[in-house]
């Protein structure tokens, strides 16, 4: 992985079309503005990992049969989470 | 009373003022913005999130506090703003949003999504799917560990 120090209102180039500038740098965090071609999807990785969750959430059917070793499991949790005020 | 025919559990009839409404969808089903929590006293306290425009499209969730009775959340400004609350501070469990974990089920087991809890604001049936970009919770968080999460307090593994 290319490694490089930049300073506040620096800016990284990505091919022709892609900048990245270094907005802010607090103590732990990093404001950054990324200036991409429209057609170039931008996102936190995060994001990406909650949507292959999400694909891989649906693909399962929700037979209560897969799921029955897990209630048998949760039965005394759900329990105690009912007797919180 | 609207009734909508899906693919696991055959026709189910709602209260219209039940539908939540997901203003931009889910992450990677962004053009599903309507929903409907199904729950079943056998299945307690599983809370299956059915779509309204897709019949089998059908998330297995449960409450967050069930998996971590200390979940806390975070929550974006913009995701607040879908929700229709105040930025001022962070919503309360149980008093302003219901907060849900999505469930997957893999061959090693059922994981949990803490990473991305679904937020429904109790006032107003808007829900969003709150990716908590500055937390360390996990997306596949083990329900039935080998061994144990260390996160998780031991009350909550039984």
């Amino acid at each position: 992985m290319l490694m490089m120090s930049r300073r506040e209102g620096e800016t990284i180039l990505i091919g022709d079309e892609i900048e990245i500038v270094i907005a802010r740098i607090g103590r732990t965090r990093v404001k950054v503005g990324i200036r991409a071609p429209r057609e170039t999807p931008v996102i936190a990785r995060e994001v990406k990992l909650v949507r292959e969750e999400n694909l891989a959430a649906a693909a399962a059917p929700p037979a209560a049969v897969a799921l029955s070793g897990l209630l048998a499991r949760l039965h005394p949790a759900a329990q105690s989470a009912r007797r919180r005020p | 009373m609207p009734v909508f025919e899906t693919k696991h559990f055959g026709k189910l009839s709602y209260e219209p003022d039940s539908e939540l409404d997901f203003p931009r969808g889910l992450p990677g089903f962004d053009d599903r913005t309507r929903f409907i929590a199904v729950h079943f006293v056998e299945n307690d306290p599983l809370i299956y999130l059915q779509s309204l425009e897709d019949p089998a499209l059908c998330f297995i969730t449960m409450p967050i506090l069930t998996v971590d009775p200390q979940y806390r959340l975070k929550v974006s400004g913009e995701d607040l703003v879908d929700l229709g609350l105040g930025s001022t501070r962070q919503p309360k469990i149980g008093d302003d949003v219901l907060c849900l974990t999505v469930l997957s089920i893999r061959e090693t087991g059922p994981t949990a999504n803490l990473l991305a809890p679904i937020l429904v604001n109790l006032r107003n049936r808007k829900a969003v799917q709150a990716v908590a970009l500055e937390s360390d919770y996990s997306h596949q968080f083990a329900l039935m560990p080998e061994t144990p999460n260390e996160a998780l307090p031991e009350a909550a593994v039984c």
